[in-house]
């Protein structure tokens, strides 16, 4: 049992880094960003280039990875999603915008990096074995609490400093917080950098625990879909809770339902679908976003 | 063909004497387009002895018979990324019926459809309530709950799918044989595309007529806004779910007639890619139109093939062009041609 | 990119240089119907790539002689986007050239899909895809053109029982359509073989990225052998690393050819000892004619796919039978026919192995090429053989 918590934990932490920029991006524009899962394939290419083949240390890596991807997050921000917002009404655009977005990208992946699965050398080595009840190697340990220590600073960041403090008045209201003085094209365009960045750095961090390949990108982003959907979609502390309740639900529900095999995946979609139905705004959303 | 809504959706108060020209001049775009598949493509395809073309064609007009299914979700303002999992539905109705009982296919074929259309009450009766985004990821879950179900349930013979499904038999009624045995046609293949297209043309009749009835005009107005037209005494929750039963109902012709054609079905027959897929033919073809599915349907499935010889740039090139479409031609492109009639 | 613009170049190159030949011989046109674009891409792009590897080199020096007339070999591709439904059209796309012989499709829904096309347009196709009624009587048409899990699985297991001591094993599949098979078969397979089966039930998304959850249930049940049933390229060095950093001592296996650089970057030095089945033509039994072919793949097309060991098999095939009875370049029948006695030599494997048709065993009656079954075993980033087989 403890055995089980433990990978719940482990698995909740990364899914909630996920979750975080795809929430943050959806608070600030409304946006579901298709191509989160991609972007997120991306920032693992970007470490595999630069720490498994130019052999570069891994902190290098992981800020190419978080810069390279800011820097996507921007140019997709301001030459992509902002046409499309102010010229059409319909929130259909914008998802539509975001799938074809999500293609390009798994199209360049691909032509780029090619279809093979790709690794990069252990960051940690050694396996911390506590009397056989929990297993857990030190470099998953290692990635747990830096995926912890990054939404900790992301918290702090939203809730301190002044841009956190303009994206989150965004988020609430955007036209009071136009009124008051935000300027909402700057921070649009800072929010859906920092939104990618955070893809790029979760990419690059699990990049040296479960790899990457040039297929995961669609798969990653309806996980990150659904964690978001749990606890609420566009607020930060929902994210969270979504990641690490998702993480555990696997983990328990794989072991718990062992048995049955082919229904563990059936109950859990299933009982998300009920979930939503009922409390439709998640844990702790606004009805609606 | 397409119907145009002005940004009042007033689109109706017209004299009547243009009206009934404009009615009129409908009827015969629409008589004449039901003679050109039906008759002069078929003469064409034995013409330039391209068989092949029969499955292509016949393959557009089931995948646009379900997008017309999405289609008018989108039309109540509803993004549904779940069609592939009705089609998927309908596919294993059909099949099941046929192999494990032993019924003939043409009462399969109205069976899949309602199946799937009451299936569609049930899940559409809670998630009908949500909307945007949270509506089009509980359809995408759906997709993929409908294929588990399909791995995991004993009836529908879990992972190894049905295959050696028998081709439809003759629909007899009074002795008078309405269908022939598709066995014992020579080509089994223009049966199965008259088959298709005859539906293709009559869900698209029935698609046009209901936008225009006053429950189309009446889910126009939920697509503008729910709450005003709750407000003035509409029923959502019966248009919602009418709306979404119909549309499912069209996915589950769709897939029972692909299973019949392949004589398989698999839980992966139809899968998220086809959910959406369905969505982008919608979308290409043009929201505010009637035809829009359908040609979206034609355009992506041959642009694709034709990509094709662009090997590995295939997608880049694709998503290039969509991405483009989204910037300069958001409306679809049936909106090209209403440029042309105003300028 | 350096490597695309010179394959690119390549490509460009021969079929420019094969163009004079082309106006000399007749055409013979092979057909090719499988997944060339996607995530799966990497299985049909290995098929095509080994097809006109194969046909350019045979264009280059003087194309294929068939009874009276020679031929130079032309390759019909067709992606089938891995859709059954796309299948279909392809399929259909073949008939429409006249074609008769067709390689294809690499999985179990399309190649279930297309059957009622190529029965209907007198087309064989050689699928890779194991569903066993694709080929036993009343279906006609298909030829496996690989080894399948249920006959390699029970080889692998026979021999760690007697050389290992295997009593235990425990399955693990991805929950799709090919794995979930693969996994029924190797389970029956292993309980005929009178071992103990300790968990058959436990699946995983196929896009799973952490497998520590999902083998924890599994190696609970303290199994002496771990079958990774269908288990794709990609997933297995995740789930060998999982479950050695588990704690997991025993044996892990699969029915699967596998790519060595792949285990290599991600698992390392626990992939060592993991058993797969390998391609057809290992170095230790390819002849010169592999070696040339490998070459002419490498000059082509930029890198080398292992799985193409086994790929260059069909078109071979296909084109000996003609040879042997050029009656079958018309007629289906004929071919079948041929198939019950057809034998040639196999210029792609050391010794006196023969080109054959096979499978009566499994299928009860000869739809199977005969390619030499290899299980290798991954010791420091290369495949060791263990032991080849052969199927009847």
């Amino acid at each position: 049992m403890e055995q089980v918590i433990a990978n719940g934990l482990y698995l909740g932490a990364q899914y909630a880094l996920i979750a975080l920029g795809l929430t943050l991006i959806f608070a600030l524009m409304n946006v579901l960003n298709f191509a989160h899962g991609q972007m997120y394939v991306l920032g693992g290419f970007v470490t595999y280039v630069i720490y498994g083949q130019l052999g570069l240390p891994f902190v290098v890596a992981l800020i190419a990875s978080a810069i390279t991807l800011a820097a996507v997050g921007a140019m997709i921000e301001i030459y992509l999603f902002r046409p499309v917002i102010r010229k059409s009404h319909r929130e259909e655009s914008t998802m539509l915008l975001a799938a074809a977005i999500a293609f390009f990208l798994d199209a360049v992946i691909l032509l780029l990096f090619g279809e093979k699965q790709r690794g990069v050398p252990k960051i940690l080595d050694g396996v911390l074995n506590w009397d056989f009840r929990i297993i857990m190697p030190y470099d998953r340990i290692a990635i747990g609490v830096l995926a912890i220590l990054i939404i900790a600073a992301f918290i702090l960041y939203m809730q301190y400093s002044k841009t956190g403090r303009a994206m989150r008045a965004l988020a609430q209201d955007r036209v009071a917080a136009q009124l008051m003085g935000v300027q909402v094209d700057r921070y649009s365009m800072i929010g859906f950098a920092i939104g990618a960045m955070l893809a790029g750095v979760v990419g690059g961090l699990l990049v040296t625990i479960t790899g990457v390949n040039s297929g995961i990108g669609g798969p990653i982003s309806i996980k990150a879909f659904m964690m978001v959907m749990i606890g609420g979609a566009g607020v930060v502390s929902g994210a969270i809770a979504g990641g690490f309740i998702l993480g555990m639900a696997e983990s328990v529900g794989l072991s718990v339902f062992s048995g049955y095999g082919d229904v563990t995946y059936l109950i859990i979609f299933a009982s998300l679908m009920v979930f939503l139905a009922i409390r439709p705004q998640g844990l702790m959303g606004k009805p609606w976003g | 063909m397409g119907i145009e809504h002005n940004s009042d959706g007033s689109s109706k108060a017209k004299p009547a004497g243009s009206s009934l020209a404009a009615t009129s001049l409908k009827i015969v775009g629409a008589l004449l387009f039901a003679a050109f598949v039906l008759i002069l493509v078929p003469m064409l395809i034995n013409g330039a002895e391209r068989w092949d073309l029969y499955y292509t064609l016949t393959s557009v007009a089931l995948l646009s018979i379900a997008s017309a299914g999405v289609w008018l979700t989108f039309y109540i303002g509803r993004i549904n990324i779940g069609q592939a999992a009705y089609a998927l539905i309908g596919g294993y109705v059909s099949a099941i019926l046929v192999v494990d009982y032993g019924v003939s296919f043409w009462w399969t074929l109205p069976l899949a459809g309602l199946t799937c259309a009451v299936i569609s009450v049930f899940v559409g009766l809670p998630i009908l309530r949500l909307r945007g985004v949270y509506f089009a990821m509980v359809t995408l879950v759906f997709t993929e709950v409908a294929k588990m179900a399909a791995l995991a349930l004993p009836i529908t013979h879990g992972a190894s799918g049905i295959a050696n499904i028998p081709l439809p038999g003759a629909l007899e009624i009074f002795g008078l044989t309405l269908i022939p045995d598709f066995n014992t046609l020579e080509n089994s293949r223009y049966a199965f595309y008259i088959l298709s297209v005859t539906l293709m043309l009559l869900c698209y009749f029935m698609m046009y007529r209901l936008v225009n009835s006053r429950m189309g005009r009446l889910c126009y107005s939920l697509q503008q806004n729910e709450e005003l037209a709750s407000s003035i005494g509409v029923n959502i929750t019966y248009l919602r779910l009418v709306a979404y039963a119909i549309s499912s109902f069209l996915g589950g012709i769709g897939g029972a007639i692909f299973a019949a054609i392949s004589q398989s079905v698999y839980p992966s027959s139809f899968a998220v890619a086809d959910s959406i897929n369905f969505m982008l033919n919608c979308f290409l073809g043009g929201l505010g139109y009637v035809l829009g599915p359908m040609l979206g349907t034609f355009v992506l499935y041959f642009g694709w093939d034709w990509l094709f010889q662009t090997g590995k740039y295939q997608l880049l090139i694709f998503s290039s062009v969509l991405i483009a479409l989204m910037l300069i031609l958001p409306n679809g492109l049936l909106s090209i041609r209403l440029w042309g009639k105003k300028s | 990119m350096k490597l695309l613009i010179r394959s690119a170049l390549v490509a460009a190159l021969s079929v420019g240089l094969m163009s004079p030949s082309l106006a000399e011989n007749k055409l013979l046109k092979i057909g090719f119907v499988g997944v060339t674009s996607g995530p799966a891409a990497s299985w049909g792009i290995s098929n095509q790539r080994s097809m006109e590897t194969r046909a350019a080199w045979l264009n280059e020096t003087g194309g294929v002689k068939i009874g009276d007339d020679t031929y130079d070999v032309e390759i019909v591709s067709f992606d089938d986007q891995k859709d059954p439904k796309r299948a279909i059209a392809g399929m259909e796309k073949m008939a429409q050239e006249g074609i008769h012989y067709v390689v294809g499709p690499n999985v179990d829904d399309g190649a279930a899909a297309v059957r009622p096309v190529a029965e209907k347009n007198g087309i064989m196709y050689f699928p890779y895809a194991f569903p066993k009624e694709l080929y036993m009587a009343p279906a006609s048409n298909a030829v496996l053109g690989m080894v399948a899990n249920y006959q390699s699985g029970p080889a692998i297991y026979k021999y760690l029982m007697e050389n290992k001591g295997v009593k235990k094993v425990a399955f693990i599949a991805a929950n799709e359509s090919d794995p979930l098979s693969q996994r029924d078969g190797g389970v029956a397979a292993a309980k005929a073989l009178g071992l103990e089966v300790v968990a058959d039930k436990n699946t995983y998304q196929n896009d799973t990225r952490d497998f520590v959850p999902v083998l924890t249930p599994v190696l609970r049940t303290k199994p002496d052998l771990l079958v990774l049933s269908g288990v794709a390229p990609g997933n297995a060095p995740l789930l060998i690393r999982a479950a050695r950093e588990l704690g997991y001592q025993g044996l892990i296996s699969t029915e699967t050819a596998q790519d060595a650089q792949v285990l290599q970057e991600g698992a390392g030095e626990l992939a060592n000892g993991f058993i797969s089945v390998g391609g057809a033509s290992t170095p230790e039994i390819r002849t010169e004619a592999m070696e040339e072919f490998i070459e002419r793949y490498t000059a082509m097309f930029g890198e080398y796919n292992d799985e193409s060991n086994t790929k260059v098999y069909a078109l071979e095939y296909i084109l000996e039978t003609m040879k042997a009875n050029p009656a079958s370049m018309a007629s289906v029948e004929e071919f079948q026919k041929t198939m019950d006695t057809f034998e040639a030599p196999n210029i792609y494997m050391k010794g006196d192995a023969m080109l054959k048709y096979v499978g009566m065993t499994s299928f009860g009656q000869k739809r199977q090429v005969s390619v030499p079954m290899v299980v290798n075993e991954y010791v420091d980033g290369e495949f060791k053989t263990l032991f080849i087989a052969e199927v009847d």
